[in-house]
């Protein structure tokens, strides 16, 4: 099996999607203080107990009828997960042995997942975790780039000194117990000159897919979209010329993207919130974690129901009935690079003028235009050269599909 | 488009739909901002629907009052006095309980489901008299699947009584079941695109719910930003305001605008208070829209028994009580 088709197989997108994601924010802290962080409002006092943990566990599992996916993936999130390691040690326990006793289908079917800002990793209690847990763990280590792009943000709260030392460090430990890791960077308009040194810079630490995207905020300046298509077109320059296509994937350029879309055909939602469940400290249920307080600047969150009294089914109907077209103005409906255009629902809610969900907001637009132009240009050139040389049926053969991680 | 103004007199006026008033303190409105009010009115072509509270009007308001066409919606057996002997008379009556006689042409009637049961034989004794009946339900949201069986069963036995009124020659109008068979598209609240509510306070609001929950500091997720607990959408010095109108209408609704329950309400108010958003239905709504949608179609065909009724209005078969049950999943 070859490097691509092997990192094929242990993509993200485990179990094709039908997996029912389950979020326990287990803290509201985190070592960092990243620029760009969405979550306004972190805090170190907002820490789950095992008790909040164990009551939304069995709710979830006494109430098959409600969670029926084939699968799930528990996914761990902070503030920085790891800080509460002692704590998803025994709630990953407590997961197994009541899918054991309850004959759960889920009980050879689940994964435990997280996204670490990686300083804490080569710590004893995490790697015995980790060994305990490996074969069902997907840990995703978010590095930015070069120690200069991604010291840019990720600085320490406290100091406001750059990590990426810190982390950087714990890259081959990551790496030899996950040989296909994965990790995610987030473009902001600082970061925008550092973009094709900074995935040259994850391909050569041996970081072989890298999820990266535009955050959803309005923050981009005038010129920024011109700028980032120079660095994406740098970007593919380097990809092709120097054959990093072979081993590497970028999410930037995805050859399904930047087509008219239909209005029935290609109506889905983008953003799975609602088909997920959020849970924080306090035991309140959330259609995904944007929607709870700490990542919303001017709305209220959006609690569905609680680990005491359930979901409020009604809270969801929302979620479960959008899609593309209802939320989108009509400049996106009739939009001819509309694919691949992505929105994070709890953006869309926060900067909508009336407490919705149906209000896209679009800051993103001309960095998607940008893109667009970037991603054409590099399958172009791309198929151009595999072409001559006798290789496109291969490549194709081969080629994984890219998940746009948004989240 | 909108057609309707609707002008509360008084925070105490009569609540008319399915949101209850919770304010007891008289606050009339202004003569200035009735005028005003009017005027927007005239101005915007809309048919203006007065809501009196249970007290009689200052003198000084009749005149205004009928200084242009209107609809004037009254607690039941209250007079709206307005001065002119020939406008005295009340187009909507509101009752909270089976009232025993009724002078306008339409009553609306306000109950809890289970006062509903309780009173069923009481309430047929309404159908086919010289008013249109419209039943209101004002806890929607305890409306519980155990429920359905009873409400099915309710619009069946009632159904009997119509079909007999209709064999005599009556045409009982009865909302909950004899609208939705002279619909062919969707006939709902609308609230904010056809009509809008103006309240003492000068100000606009989607409906009178509005109004009430920012009087009661219910919440401010009602509109608008978090900071901002004010629910009005306007006011008669910068006109409307409607952040998102778009998001009010049926082509924006994605349960909605698949289904063929013609005569509900749509109750934006509900929809935000059950579902926290505008244009999705709880499934309370969706049901107690169904039965009725189903019970209409029952009657269809029994009167069709008769003779030839409504021959364009085709009322189909389904399966399913909940518009949401058989949404488009992506």
């Amino acid at each position: 099996m070859d490097f691509m088709t092997s990192i094929k197989k242990t993509s993200n997108s485990w179990q094709s999607g039908m997996a029912k994601n389950i979020t326990f924010i287990v803290t509201k802290d985190c070592q960092l203080a990243c620029k760009y962080c969405y979550l306004v409002g972190k805090n170190e006092t907002e820490r789950m107990s095992f008790d909040v943990a164990k009551k939304a566990i069995d709710y979830v599992l006494n109430n098959r009828k409600l969670f029926n996916e084939d699968s799930v993936i528990w996914d761990f999130i902070g503030g920085e997960p790891f800080l509460e390691i002692d704590l998803i040690d025994q709630i990953c326990d407590y997961i197994k042995l009541q899918l054991f006793e309850k004959h759960h289908p889920w009980f050879n079917s689940y994964r435990f997942s997280f996204s670490t800002n990686g300083i804490n990793y080569h710590e004893e209690r995490i790697q015995n975790y980790i060994k305990k847990n490996h074969d069902h763990l997907s840990i995703g280590i978010t590095i930015d780039g070069t120690e200069k792009k991604h010291d840019l943000n990720r600085v320490y709260k406290k100091t406001e000194k750059g990590s990426y030392k810190d982390v950087v460090k714990n890259i081959p430990l990551w790496l030899k117990q996950f040989p296909f890791g994965s990790t995610k960077v987030t473009i902001s308009s600082a970061d925008i000159p550092y973009i094709c040194e900074s995935v040259l810079h994850l391909f050569s630490l041996g970081i072989h897919e890298v999820n990266i995207n535009c955050v959803f905020e309005d923050v981009w300046k005038e010129g920024d979209d011109a700028l980032f298509e120079e660095q994406l077109m740098r970007l593919a320059d380097k990809i092709i010329d120097d054959g990093l296509y072979e081993q590497n994937a970028c999410s930037f350029f995805n050859d399904n993207m930047g087509k008219p879309m239909d209005c029935i055909r290609d109506n889905n939602n983008w953003c799975g919130a609602g088909k997920m469940l959020s849970v924080d400290a306090a035991g309140n249920f959330y259609p995904c974690t944007r929607f709870a307080q700490y990542s919303l600047r001017d709305k209220d969150a959006w609690i569905i129901g609680n680990i005491n009294d359930g979901i409020d089914q009604n809270k969801l109907r929302p979620f479960l009935t959008l899609d593309r077209t209802t939320q989108s103005k009509q400049e996106c409906i009739d939009c001819n690079v509309a694919s691949g255009c992505a929105w994070c629902q709890g953006e869309n809610y926060d900067a909508a003028q009336t407490h919705t969900v149906f209000e896209r907001a679009t800051a993103i637009c001309k960095m998607h235009k940008a893109r667009v132009r970037a991603n054409n240009y590099y399958w172009n050139k791309l198929y151009r050269k595999l072409e001559l040389e006798d290789m496109r049926e291969q490549y194709e053969a081969n080629k994984r599909e890219v998940k746009s991680e948004i989240c | 488009m909108l057609q309707y103004l609707v002008i509360l007199l008084d925070d105490t006026s009569v609540a008319y739909c399915h949101a209850d008033n919770p304010l007891k303190k008289h606050n009339l409105i202004p003569v200035e901002t009735l005028k005003k009010g009017i005027i927007f009115g005239m101005k915007n072509n809309l048919m203006i629907q007065y809501v009196f509270p249970d007290y009689r009007l200052p003198i000084e308001y009749h005149k205004t009052i009928e200084s242009i066409d209107n609809v004037k919606i009254c607690p039941i057996n209250q007079i709206p006095d307005t001065g002119l002997d020939n406008e005295n008379e009340s187009d909507v009556e509101v009752a909270n309980s089976v009232p025993e006689k009724v002078k306008a042409n339409n009553l609306v009637l306000r109950l809890k489901f289970s006062e509903i049961l309780t009173k069923k034989d009481e309430i047929s004794k309404l159908f086919g008299k010289h008013y249109r009946l419209n039943i209101c339900i004002t806890d929607v949201e305890n409306f519980t699947d155990e429920d359905i069986e009873k409400y099915q069963q309710l619009l069946n036995n009632w159904n009997i009584i119509l079909l007999d009124l209709y064999k005599e020659g009556e045409t009982p109008q009865l909302n909950i079941l004899t609208d939705r068979m002279m619909l062919d598209k969707m006939h709902n609240c609308d609230a904010g695109v056809n009509n809008i509510t103006l309240a003492p306070n000068g100000k606009f609001y989607l409906c009178p719910a509005f109004y009430y929950d920012e009087k009661m500091k219910v919440s401010n997720q009602m509109n608008h930003h978090k900071p901002s607990s004010d629910n009005s959408v306007g006011d008669l010095d910068n006109g409307l305001n409607i952040p998102n109108l778009h998001l009010l209408k049926l082509d924006h609704a994605p349960l909605c605008r698949n289904c063929d329950a013609y005569q509900c309400r749509r109750c934006i108010w509900l929809n935000r208070k059950l579902t926290w958003d505008n244009n999705t239905p709880s499934h309370q709504q969706c049901v107690i829209s169904h039965i009725e949608r189903n019970a209409s179609r029952d009657l269809l065909n029994k009167i069709r028994g008769i003779g030839e009724f409504m021959p364009d209005i085709d009322i189909k078969e389904i399966d399913y009580l909940d518009t949401f049950d058989v949404r488009k999943e992506f």
